[in-house]
């Protein structure tokens, strides 16, 4: 039992070894934070024997901490906005980034190809901060390009920070424009590692490019897919924060169609910082999130026992 | 054919993780332990400010006139404004070492965590080692700043009523020959917003930002939430500010200016002014004032600016509360805490160091009572409000020699406001109070700028404030409130 423990530790040390630093860093910022919990089920008050001693010794409050999260009208609205934008990010995510992924692996000038894929790549790094100003110099009462646009063709100015109706729309649009690269760059890097000899057998059959995607480059990139997928189910009740906040400016009058469950949480103790409070609505997202994946892996389980994710 | 697919896809979730890995940065933490002093004690002490590059060098200095004095020496960390409050926040939280804080209506609130217990209640310490600070500073600041009967902090002397005022951009005021002397309310404005927008269209007539609300003479009792106490009111009743005739009437008013263009059309979303100040393309907007506010306004912005009062000086818990230096509830050294404390309110050498730098270094003494920076100072440049005792500072250049008495005056004829020392605790309705905060989030700027029409926002918005649990909360207030008043004041 042993020996064969360290047989196949010794056969995969190098693999092991890639691993070890994600494995730390998962250790320091995901595991021990766990302890942290118990602060979802208490009044944190401060002590001057330190953060343990503060959190051990405050006083039990039970699940008063999570009341506030449904407590009232706006628990509906929060719930809604953050699962209709993740469930929209992850079925357009996917299907614009696999699209972009196939159409750069098939562009024959390799060249261009890396300058799209780059050009497409770049929004990811931007800060939220600041792709909120580039909307803004869209969006501006006043001095936004699609008002000055809208008057050049007669038409009334849009106040659209006070619009609810177009934020949805917009919102999704930022997203994939921010997103998309990034998530391509996955795919495409599967695409590539797919066995060329399946395309010129395909050719040699007389197969379409068309065909080709269809019964070739989507049936490989299942597995990748359902990864990308069960992963961002996982997420699906954290919201992005900066964009729900930033891109619409905080603007109060749009909070029916942008106000999820981070911003929610912010806005609501941003005053008064209450640690346990904060760390109920945490606590309650990651165990949606855990039930999510474990519930959807299952099911994927079912339906294809390859490609589950454990 | 299964077992390559799951190697892709093995390869590709190893390039997400690299990806991810790559790209999450990780704050270091370069806390160094500093030079063992022996016998001294080191105080650390956390203040609100962008971080000079001097301070290491002042307090150096400042050290050793400290030692001398108390055998204490400094260590100063500055967290820059928009960070305190979080990052300190944090820093209680974990237990980070530290001595003295500064903490304020506005920046790391001084109630709440009072009540959280971050700071040292400091009741007998003062009586130990803070004479000198009861016999300087005006007693409002120290009954202002009582939370639940004892002191946890030390306010800086410096103005103490809060009055608002009208400011003017005096350049235009004269170009179109306005006349400002018979504004005060809000609506008394109207015939110059008029005439600015009429005569030059470029202008913003009426300048403010997300955080404008017009004035109404209540004291709030948590800033900028709609629970609030009549002024001039007998009978002390809390009440919802939107449902006062007062704000109705004000809110109308805001909705007619902002339709007529007076308001800029980004008001409810924009963050700052400064644009506006520095361009001076502005009639008027509203500010506290305090002496010789005028002055230092028109210096700062490079034309002249006036103002007119807007409403009646008053001394209320926010503006007692506006700078304030606490000591920690995990400080090793509470009493060095006091000491220094004590001598930083009493002491003008001490309180210029901190506040101006080393003289012959970052300014120079013109004469007993006047200094002037040197180009140095902007290396150690720090906001006096922040630091304690205003009224021991030397005077800037132009200052008039009576400045500090002109502070004396105006706090003098500041008006307490019937609530002033009233602290309301929103332990037992915090997560109404979260509730509602979501609410006032929602509706507040759009309400206060004019943006939207109160004729259909300002009764869903009191609709809501009920519905998340503001009458709840009201309650409780008015109960913590009957009982104060049976307190103190019976």
């Amino acid at each position: 039992m042993v020996g064969s423990f360290f047989r196949s530790f010794n056969r995969n040390k190098v693999m092991l070894l890639m691993v070890l630093p994600g494995a730390i860093w998962f250790l320091f910022f995901s595991y021990l934070p766990l302890v942290g919990t118990i602060a979802a089920f208490k009044q944190y008050r401060f002590s001057r024997h330190g953060f343990w001693y503060s959190l051990v010794h405050s006083k039990n409050v039970g699940w008063a901490n999570f009341k506030f999260l449904f407590s009232t009208d706006a628990a509906w609205s929060i719930t809604r906005n953050t699962l209709l934008y993740n469930i929209a990010f992850i079925v357009l995510g996917l299907v614009f980034a696999v699209a972009l992924a196939i159409l750069l692996s098939e562009l024959a000038n390799k060249k261009l190809a890396k300058l799209y894929q780059t050009g497409m790549f770049l929004p990811y790094f931007l800060s939220w901060v600041i792709v909120g100003y580039f909307a803004f110099s869209f969006l501006s009462m006043d001095r936004g390009l699609l008002n000055h646009t809208l008057e050049y063709f007669g038409m009334d100015r849009m106040q659209w920070y006070n619009d609810p109706k177009v934020w949805p729309y917009i919102l999704v649009l930022v997203y994939l424009w921010k997103s998309i690269g990034y998530s391509s760059v996955v795919y495409l890097a599967s695409i590539l590692g797919i066995d060329r000899s399946l395309y010129e057998a395909a050719m040699i059959d007389g197969a379409s490019k068309m065909q080709q995607v269809r019964n070739i480059t989507l049936p490989m990139l299942k597995p990748i897919i359902i990864i990308m997928t069960l992963l961002a189910v996982g997420k699906i009740f954290y919201a992005d924060f900066g964009l729900f906040y930033q891109v619409p400016r905080d603007s109060g009058t749009l909070y029916s169609v942008t106000n999820v469950i981070d911003t929610y949480v912010y806005r609501g103790l941003k005053t008064t910082g209450e640690i346990g409070m904060s760390t109920a609505a945490g606590l309650y997202q990651s165990v949606v999130g855990f039930v999510l994946v474990m519930v959807s892996n299952y099911v994927v389980r079912k339906v294809d026992k390859d490609s589950a994710l454990f | 054919m299964s077992k390559m697919t799951k190697k892709t896809g093995l390869t590709a979730a190893a390039t997400v993780t690299a990806l991810s890995l790559a790209l999450s940065a990780c704050g270091g933490n370069d806390a160094k332990s500093d030079s063992a002093s022996d016998k001294p004690v080191e105080l650390i002490w956390y203040t609100i400010g962008t971080p000079q590059k001097d301070v290491d060098t002042v307090m150096a200095e400042v050290s050793k006139y400290t030692q001398e004095k108390i055998n204490a020496t400094i260590k100063m960390k500055m967290i820059d404004w928009g960070d305190y409050t979080q990052k300190m926040q944090v820093l209680v939280a974990s237990g980070e070492p530290m001595d003295i804080m500064f903490t304020s209506a506005g920046g790391f609130d001084y109630v709440q965590n009072a009540r959280k217990g971050a700071f040292l209640e400091l009741d007998e310490l003062l009586d130990k080692y803070g004479q000198g600070i009861k016999d300087t500073i005006d007693p409002g600041f120290l009954s202002g700043s009582k939370v639940d009967g004892h002191n946890y902090g030390i306010p800086a002397n410096k103005e103490l009523p809060q009055l608002e005022v009208w400011r003017f951009n005096q350049n235009l005021v004269d170009k179109y020959k306005l006349d400002t002397t018979g504004v005060r309310t809000l609506d008394s404005l109207e015939p110059l917003l008029k005439t600015i927008k009429a005569q030059d269209p470029s202008i913003t007539p009426f300048a403010m930002d997300k955080n404008y609300v017009p004035y109404v003479p209540y004291d709030y009792l948590v800033t900028n939430m709609p629970m609030a106490v009549k002024l001039d009111g007998t009978d002390l009743k809390v009440v919802d500010i939107l449902e006062t005739d007062e704000m109705k009437q004000a809110l109308n008013t805001m909705h007619k200016y902002y339709q007529a263009g007076y308001v800029a059309p980004e008001a409810a979303t924009t963050g700052s002014t400064q644009d506006l100040m520095t361009s001076g393309k502005w009639l008027l907007d509203r500010a506290q004032t305090q002496p010789l506010a005028e002055t230092s306004w028109s210096a700062s912005n490079g034309y002249p600016i006036t103002s007119t009062p807007a409403s009646d000086a008053v001394i209320t818990n926010t503006s007692v509360q506006g700078s304030i230096m606490a000591i920690s509830a995990n400080s090793e050294h509470p009493d060095k805490a006091m000491e220094f404390l004590n001598l930083l309110n009493t002491d003008p050498v001490l309180r210029n160091m901190v506040d101006s730098g080393i003289e012959g270094t970052h300014y120079e003494k013109i004469d007993d009572k006047h200094m002037k920076n040197l180009d140095a100072s902007q290396n150690y440049n720090m906001p006096s409000y922040s630091l304690g005792n205003n009224m021991l500072l030397y005077l800037n250049e132009n200052d008039p020699d009576d400045k500090w008495d002109q502070f004396k005056k105006f706090n003098a004829e500041g008006k307490p406001s019937p609530i002033l020392g009233f602290n309301f605790d929103s332990t037992k309705v915090s997560t109404e109070m979260t509730a509602i905060q979501n609410v006032k989030e929602q509706f507040w700027a759009s309400l206060m700028t004019g943006t939207v029409d109160p004729a259909t926002y300002l009764p869903k918005a009191i609709e809501q404030f009920k519905s998340a649990g503001l009458d709840k909360i009201i309650a409780e207030a008015q109960t913590q409130l009957d009982a104060w008043v049976a307190a103190n004041k019976a």
